[in-house]
C-alpha cells in the first residue's frame, strides 16, 4: 500500500508539472493559432503626417515606416498625408524612409488634405497616390530664409559667415540644388504618368486633385479607405485590421507660453522651423507665403527708408 | 521527506525551467524582434556630383570709364527713390576713381516730403550745373516742370539714366497670389519713373523677367545679350539681371540688352524682352541689381557697369541748360498752400477732388503720394 501510494504521488506531481508545462507552451503558442486560424491577415498601418514637416513630426513617421518594416504582421502602409509641407532635411528624412518602405511593403497614400512641396515629396514614391477633387498635390518647390547679413552689436564671431551660414550666392546656389534633387525625385518616382516636363514642375504650381491625376502627379480619386483597401489587396489580405500610427501633437512647450502668442502668424512660423533663439538659414520645402517677423522687418524698413 | 524526494523534486524544478527557457528560445527565435533588413533605396535625384549647380562666374572688376574731362554727375533721391548709396555703391566707385563729383540731390530741405512748392525750381538749377543725371526707383512721379526741365538738360546733351526694378518684387516660388488685403511690402516703396521715361519714348513694363531653364541659379536670374554694338554694350557677352522688368520702346530708342527666350511674370508669356534702350542721350535699365556690389562683378556685369559709368562721363552738355523757369511759374507761392505740384493725372478728376469748387485750372488736384 504504502509503495503504491508513493507511486500514485509521484505520478500526479509528474502530470502537475506536465500539466503546467503545457499550460505554458499552449499559451505561448495560442496567438499564433488565433492568428492563423481565426484572427485577420495581417495589418494596415495608416501613418499619418499631418501638419507642418518638423523634425519631430518626420521623426515619428520614420519611426513608424520603421516599425511597419520590422513588424510581421503590418503587411501594408497606408500614408496619411495632410501636409502644407516644411522643413526641407525633414521632408528628405520622409522621401528616404517612404522608399525605403515602399521595397518592403506595399505603400498607398492617400492625400487628405494637402500633399504640398515638402508634403508631396513623402508622396511621391508611393505606388499609388489617392487624391480628392478638393485635395491639393504639387508645389515642388524649395525656399531659403535667409537672416540678415552682419554681424549684430555685441556679438564677436570668428569668420564672415558664422552668422549668416553663407552669402546670398551660396544660399542661392543651395537652393537650387535642392530643387534639382526634388525635382528630379519627382520625375523619377512619378516618370510613368507624370505629364508635366522638369520646367513645369519647377514653378511649383498647387493643383487640385482631379488636375493632379490629369497630370499625373497623383493616380487616382478615392478617400482614404479606398487606399487602405487597394494597400490591404496589394499584400493578398483578406481579412485585416487597421493599425493608425498618428503625428504627434505639438509639444506642449507652446502652451505653456514658451512660444509667442497665435496672435503673431510670423513668429509661430519661425518658431515652428528655427532654432529657437536662433536665427539661422532656413530650407524650406513649404507651400504657401511666409509672414515672418523678418519679412515685417525688412517691409518696414524698406518703407520708412523711402518716406 | 527522503533524499530521494528532493532530488527528484529538484530535477523537476530544473526541468520546468529548462522547458520554459527552451521554449522561449525557439518561440523567440521564430517570432522575435527582427532587425531592419530593408536596404538602402536608390534615390536617383540623389548624385551629389550631379546636383552641385555651377556658380556664375565671378571673377571681374568694374573699371573706369576714361573720360576726358571731370563730369559732374547728379543722382536723385528726391522723389522717395528706393537707393540707398550702398546699392550703387559699384558705380559711385567707378565714376569717383575716374575723378568725377557724384552729387546727391535730396530737393532741399522739405522737397523730400512732396509738400516743397520750390523743390521743381532746385532740380532744374542743380542740372543747370550737371552733365548726367541719374533716376533709380522713384516712388513719387515726376512734375511736369520737372520733366521739361529733364527733357531740356538730354537735348542740350546732358545724359540721363533711368534704373528700377519691376513694381512689386517676389522672390517666393509660391504660385499662388498674395492674399487680399496683405501688402507685397516693398511694392510701397520702389516705383518706376513712368511718366519721365514716357517723354523719352520709353515704357517700364509690369512684372518681372523669369527664365526657367537657362538662368543663373535662379529663375528670376535672367541673362541679357546685347542687341547691337553699342558704347553700352562694348565687351560685354552677357549680363546679369537679378529683378528685370521689361521695356517698351517707341521708335526713336533703340534696344541695348535684350533677353531673350524669357518669361514674364504678369503675363507667363515666353519671348524676347528688352531690358535696357537708349534714346540719344537717355538710357533706361529695367533692372537696379546688376548695380549691387555682389551682382556688379557676375558674368560681364562688370564691363556694363563700366559701359554705364562711360554713357555718364561722356556727354557734352551746353551751359544754362535747363534755363531758369518761365513766367508760367510765379515766384513768391500762389494761393493755394501745402498740395504738392504733381503732375496732372492722365484721368479727369472725379469731382471729390476740389471741395470748394474754386480751385484754379491750373491747379493739380492733390494725388495720394508723399
Amino acid at each position: 500500500m504504502r509503495r503504491s501510494r508513493g507511486f500514485l504521488d509521484r505520478t500526479a506531481g509528474l502530470m502537475v508539472v506536465l500539466g503546467v508545462a503545457g499550460l505554458v507552451v499552449g499559451a505561448g503558442v495560442a496567438p499564433f493559432v488565433w492568428g492563423a486560424v481565426g484572427g485577420p491577415g495581417g495589418s494596415v498601418a495608416v501613418v499619418e503626417m499631418h501638419g507642418t514637416i518638423t523634425s519631430e513630426t518626420a521623426k515619428a513617421a520614420v519611426d513608424d515606416l520603421r516599425e511597419a518594416r520590422q513588424n510581421e504582421s503590418i503587411r501594408a502602409v497606408v500614408l496619411d498625408i495632410d501636409s502644407p509641407g516644411g522643413s526641407a532635411a525633414a521632408s528628405e528624412q520622409l522621401y528616404l524612409a517612404v522608399k525605403r518602405t515602399g521595397q518592403e511593403l506595399p505603400v498607398v497614400a492617400a492625400v487628405t488634405g494637402m500633399a504640398a512641396s515638402g508634403g508631396y515629396y513623402m508622396a511621391a514614391p508611393a505606388d499609388r497616390i489617392y487624391v480628392t477633387p478638393a485635395s491639393a498635390v504639387g508645389s515642388v518647390g524649395v525656399r531659403g530664409v535667409v537672416p540678415p547679413e552682419g554681424v549684430p552689436p555685441g556679438e564677436i564671431v570668428t569668420g564672415p559667415d558664422k552668422g549668416t551660414t553663407a552669402t546670398t550666392a551660396e544660399v542661392r546656389r543651395r537652393v537650387e540644388s535642392l530643387r534639382q534633387a526634388f525635382v528630379g525625385s519627382v520625375l523619377a518616382e512619378r516618370n510613368e504618368s507624370l505629364e508635366l516636363t522638369a520646367e513645369e514642375l519647377s514653378y511649383a504650381k498647387v493643383y487640385s486633385g482631379a488636375q493632379g491625376v490629369e497630370l499625373g502627379l497623383a493616380d487616382s480619386v478615392g478617400g482614404l479607405d479606398t487606399a487602405i483597401a487597394d494597400a490591404a489587396d496589394a499584400a493578398d489580405l483578406g481579412s485585416y485590421e487597421v493599425v493608425r500610427m498618428e503625428t504627434p501633437r505639438p509639444s506642449a512647450l507652446p502652451g505653456l507660453g514658451l512660444r509667442s502668442n497665435d496672435t503673431d502668424p510670423g513668429r509661430s512660423a519661425e518658431a515652428t522651423f528655427d532654432y529657437r533663439g536662433v536665427d539661422t538659414v532656413q530650407y524650406l520645402m513649404l507651400h504657401g507665403r511666409l509672414d515672418t517677423d523678418r519679412s515685417t522687418a525688412t517691409r518696414e524698413v524698406i518703407i520708412n527708408g523711402t518716406r | 521527506m527522503e533524499r530521494g524526494d528532493v532530488a527528484r523534486g529538484v530535477g523537476a524544478f530544473v526541468l520546468a525551467v529548462l522547458v520554459v527557457v527552451a521554449g522561449t528560445a525557439v518561440v523567440g527565435s521564430v517570432t522575435g524582434p527582427t532587425t531592419d533588413r530593408s536596404t538602402q533605396p536608390t534615390a536617383p535625384a540623389y548624385d551629389t556630383g550631379e546636383l552641385l549647380p555651377t556658380a556664375v562666374a565671378d571673377d571681374g572688376s568694374v573699371g573706369s570709364p576714361d573720360a576726358s574731362e571731370a563730369k559732374t554727375v547728379v543722382v536723385d533721391v528726391s522723389h522717395g527713390n528706393a537707393v540707398e548709396p550702398a546699392a550703387i555703391g559699384p558705380l559711385v566707385d567707378a565714376l569717383v576713381r575716374d575723378g568725377h563729383e557724384v552729387h546727391l540731390f535730396t530737393g532741399g530741405s522739405s522737397a523730400s516730403t512732396g509738400f516743397s512748392t520750390t523743390g521743381t525750381s532746385e532740380l532744374n538749377a542743380t542740372l543747370r550745373s550737371a552733365d548726367a543725371f541719374v533716376v533709380v526707383s522713384p516712388a513719387t512721379p515726376y512734375t511736369d516742370d520737372e520733366i521739361r526741365g529733364i527733357a531740356a538738360f538730354a537735348d542740350a546733351g546732358g545724359r540721363v539714366l533711368m534704373l528700377a526694378d519691376p513694381v512689386g518684387r517676389s522672390g517666393s516660388g509660391t504660385s499662388l497670389p498674395v492674399p487680399i488685403g496683405l501688402p507685397t511690402g516693398s511694392s510701397t516703396a520702389a516705383g518706376q519713373p513712368t511718366n519721365l521715361a514716357a517723354a523719352f519714348g520709353i515704357s517700364f513694363g509690369s512684372g518681372y523677367l523669369y527664365d526657367m531653364t537657362e538662368n543663373a541659379n535662379n529663375f528670376q536670374g535672367v541673362f541679357a545679350e546685347p542687341s547691337g554694338g553699342t558704347l553700352l554694350t562694348n565687351g560685354t557677352d552677357r549680363v546679369v539681371l537679378r529683378d528685370a522688368a521689361p521695356l517698351v520702346t517707341d521708335g526713336n530708342a533703340t534696344a541695348v540688352l535684350a533677353s531673350e527666350d524669357t518669361a514674364l511674370s504678369s503675363t507667363r508669356k515666353a519671348g524676347d524682352y528688352t531690358v535696357a534702350a537708349r534714346a540719344g542721350n537717355v538710357t533706361a535699365v529695367g533692372d537696379t541689381t546688376f548695380l549691387e556690389p555682389g551682382v556688379a562683378t557676375t558674368a560681364d556685369n562688370e564691363r556694363f557697369v563700366t559701359n554705364v559709368a562711360r554713357f555718364l562721363v561722356t556727354g557734352e552738355k551746353a551751359e544754362g541748360v535747363p534755363a531758369p523757369a518761365g513766367p508760367s511759374t510765379p515766384p513768391g507761392g500762389g494761393p493755394s498752400i501745402g498740395p504738392p505740384t504733381a503732375p496732372a493725372p492722365p484721368t479727369a478728376p472725379n469731382g471729390t477732388g476740389s471741395p470748394n469748387g474754386t480751385a484754379a485750372p491750373a491747379t493739380p488736384t492733390p494725388t495720394s503720394e508723399g
